[in-house]
């Protein structure tokens, strides 16, 4: 069974949004009037962190890309009252969002915020309408999202696999956020794959998970010298 | 309107009142039994976590079972040695 | 023998007065609150329709005003159980006119409580999959099953103690007496039925205290299952309880001296029911502290980051202004209030109550938004601003609590007339009967 897993190298990484983007285009996210977002209501599935620390002129910016974790001990799977937030075999956090019901429980219980919620009916421009994805479905009011590691790309990627009767290569089946960074800070693969670019890289000496201690075994491994 | 239909009559219609809703009160408990049996099933299908599903139940519907058991034996004490006052109503 | 039923009849005429009696003012308070209940229908049928984005919600504070005020009522509700099992338990005679206007706060309470988490749904219309799809492991699901436990068995324990004085109006006649008659499920107060519903009323009140307690332990359970800072601490079960049976009391005592303002129960709602009240929030105002040091010392003291950026934005940041009205709400005025006699008027424990219920409200903010408003990983703070909406239906679930009441107490009497007159009947004797064999020496009492 393979445990999909991501890598970020926040060294290579130049906070230029692209992730942000690909993902957002990918996955048919709804795009939030301006006064929505300053609310703080904008739908990011792929996040950018950006954390000052020190004092002026010694400032210190990181900029670091925050997807859902797809932790292998999910705090949000745990309260969720209707089974619309579930982990599968592989490792993949998913969200059922015909059945999610919108209490929220979830996202207020996920340590690292990231979930978000269709506060309003999601809508797009005109222009996007003609460039949505047709394998990612739509969304409505009232129900709780996050990134699924282009879970639909899997299914693709699967299909062909089945077909030609092979595994599935590392590297074949990469999410839109890995796909499209320029700087290549974003790897993908199976960690249950000794060889994959992904298993060696979290077993590197510069790899940390965020707020590891406590205990969500989060499947997206940072590389960083830095602190 | 009540008071023109013949007396007896009256007394058979709100017997059957009060009995109907001492059975919807089953029905209510009945209700959630099976809806709580129904998320039991559910949890051992999935494997998720059944053992905390059957602990709930243990202790939820013993409690609802007990309520409504409670109220009829109320409904059955007051009617078992009452039932022959029927007729005559005091006020008379 | 009529004669005699007539001349006992008087003595508590006061009693029945509210329920034969309609003036101008009951027409105007219902009129007044039904047209509050309509407009707050309105105001939720319009967030149903736009999305909850008509809130002041958002990501980080993902819960706000409906999950405060579902804690807060369901808080509440603590007040009539539990009280009046307690004081029944403890053979407290001067419950007896306290008893079932507690009881009906309950029943009305948790209806109310009961339905926010519903009104807080982002998918209302799929409430049902609790029933096709449900988890029993979820906290939230614990809630709905012990939920609907406790206002099953306090609508009962409301019940079985009205029988006997439901059978009272419906012999009195008057109008509707076969509504009477179908509720009073053929009581005519013979010995054997006597017997049936004192055991029945005895096992209840054993039942509900557990029940009770189980609720808003249930209800903190919600947030002490997460991970998040000022949520994670295994003091909340106990804290809630405490917490909840605090904010009845007062919610208690306002109703008491409403109902004794607005019916003339002066001679049974006497001044000394209010002083033991009153000590009881005195008590509970001292339990409520102890916890709340014992959460805030623990969390300081230990200096979790996290912790201490929830700590400090209550201390000293947005919210300190909430939580230190929280602070001398529910702690410095009813402390100062309640323990010295000169204080302990009616009027008095009036302004001590509205406060411990504005500052137990307080608390629930104190809960639920901080911990929210500060995420973890360096994020930014959050703010929440509360909408028209929210507002609205805050006052909306205030008003149902009210018509509820007001309707309540036009069809029925709001205090327990067949026990007032068990108590003067029997009571005296076996009060005195029960201090006799506590005293030591020759004893003339039959055990």
């Amino acid at each position: 069974m393979p445990k999909w897993a991501m890598a970020i190298d926040l060294d290579k990484c130049t906070g230029c949004g692209d992730c942000m983007a690909a993902c957002k285009l990918e996955n048919n996210i709804a795009i939030v009037d301006p006064e929505q977002a300053d609310e703080g209501r904008v739908m990011l599935w792929m996040d950018m962190m950006t954390i000052y620390e020190g004092e002026y002129p010694n400032i210190k910016v990181k900029r670091i890309p925050k997807p859902c974790f797809h932790c292998d001990n999910p705090p949000c799977i745990k309260v969720c009252p209707v089974h619309a937030t579930y982990i599968n075999e592989e490792g993949l956090v998913g969200q059922i969002y015909n059945r999610c019901i919108g209490c929220r429980y979830c996202m207020a219980a996920c340590p690292y915020t990231a979930k978000v919620f269709n506060w309003y009916e999601p809508e797009w421009a005109d222009e996007f309408k003609t460039c949505m994805n047709p394998d990612v479905s739509m969304r409505m009011k009232g129900v709780v999202e996050k990134c699924s590691f282009c879970a639909h790309r899997l299914l693709k990627v699967k299909e062909n696999a089945d077909v030609d009767d092979r595994q599935i290569a590392d590297g074949e089946y990469m999410p839109a956020c890995a796909d499209s960074c320029p700087a290549d800070a974003i790897f993908f693969g199976d960690l249950e794959n000794k060889e994959s670019k992904v298993y060696q890289l979290s077993n590197s000496p510069r790899a940390f998970r965020e707020l590891e201690n406590l205990g969500t075994i989060p499947k997206v491994f940072y590389l960083s010298e830095r602190e | 309107m009540m008071k023109y239909i013949n007396r007896n009559l009256r007394d058979k219609l709100i017997f059957t009142a009060q009995y109907l809703s001492i059975s919807l009160m089953w029905v209510f408990v009945i209700g959630i039994t099976l809806w709580i049996i129904n998320l039991i099933y559910l949890s051992v299908d999935l494997k998720d976590a059944p053992g905390i599903s059957i602990g709930i139940s243990l202790v939820a519907i013993p409690v609802f079972l007990t309520l409504a058991g409670i109220l009829t034996y109320v409904f059955v004490g007051f009617h078992s040695k009452g039932k022959n006052n029927f007729i005559n109503t005091p006020g008379d | 023998m009529i004669e005699e039923t007539n001349k006992k009849v008087e003595l508590d005429e006061a009693l029945y007065r509210p329920i034969y009696e309609t003036g101008k003012g009951f027409y105007l308070t219902v009129g007044v609150l039904l047209l509050i209940i309509f407009i707050t229908l309105f105001i939720y049928i319009r967030q149903v329709y736009y999305g909850l984005g008509v809130t002041g919600m958002n990501q980080p504070i993902t819960w706000g005003f409906y999950i405060v005020n579902f804690v807060f009522f369901i808080g509440i509700s603590h007040a009539g159980t539990l009280i009046s099992a307690i004081l029944r338990l403890s053979k407290a005679e001067w419950r007896r006119p306290i008893t079932r206007m507690a009881e009906v706060i309950t029943a009305i309470v948790l209806a109310i409580g009961g339905l926010h988490p519903i009104l807080d749904l982002g998918r209302p219309d799929r409430v049902l999959e609790i029933f096709t799809a449900g988890r029993l492991q979820s906290p939230l699901l614990w809630d709905v099953t012990s939920i609907t436990a406790y206002f099953t068995a306090s609508t009962v324990y409301l019940y079985l103690p009205m029988i006997p004085d439901i059978a009272k109006l419906r012999d009195r006649g008057g109008k509707m007496v076969w509504f009477y008659e179908f509720l009073a499920w053929g009581w005519y107060g013979t010995e054997h039925q006597k017997k049936v519903l004192s055991r029945a009323i005895n096992i209840l009140m054993v039942m509900v205290i557990p029940i009770a307690i189980s609720v808003h332990t249930v209800i903190s359970y919600i947030f002490s299952m997460t991970l998040q800072p000022g949520w994670h601490s295994t003091i909340f079960g106990p804290y809630f309880v405490v917490g909840a049976i605090f904010s009845g009391i007062a919610a208690l005592l306002i109703v008491m001296i409403a109902f004794r303002r607005f019916f003339h129960l002066e001679n049974y709602l006497k001044l000394i029911h209010f002083r033991y009240l009153g000590t009881l929030l005195l008590i509970m105002s001292l339990l409520w502290f102890y916890f709340t040091f014992s959460e805030y010392l623990t969390g300081i003291f230990g200096s979790e980051p996290h912790e201490m950026d929830v700590i400090f934005y209550k201390f000293t940041g947005t919210y300190a202004i909430f939580f230190w009205g929280m602070v001398v709400c529910n702690f410095l005025i009813p402390v100062v209030i309640l323990a010295f006699k000169k204080f302990k008027t009616i009027k008095g424990i009036l302004i001590a109550s509205i406060s411990v219920v504005i500052g137990m409200w307080l608390e629930r903010l104190n809960i639920v938004i901080p911990s929210l408003a500060n995420p973890r990983m360096g994020l930014e703070t959050g703010m929440y601003i509360p909408s028209l909406t929210e507002w609205s239906l805050f006052i909306g679930a205030i008003a149902v609590f009210v018509l509820g009441y007001v309707l309540f107490s036009k069809f029925f009497p709001i205090i327990s007339i067949w026990e007032i007159e068990e108590g003067r009947k029997e009571s005296v004797e076996e009060v005195e009967k029960r201090v006799k064999s506590y005293l030591p020496g020759p004893a003339n009492v039959t055990e």
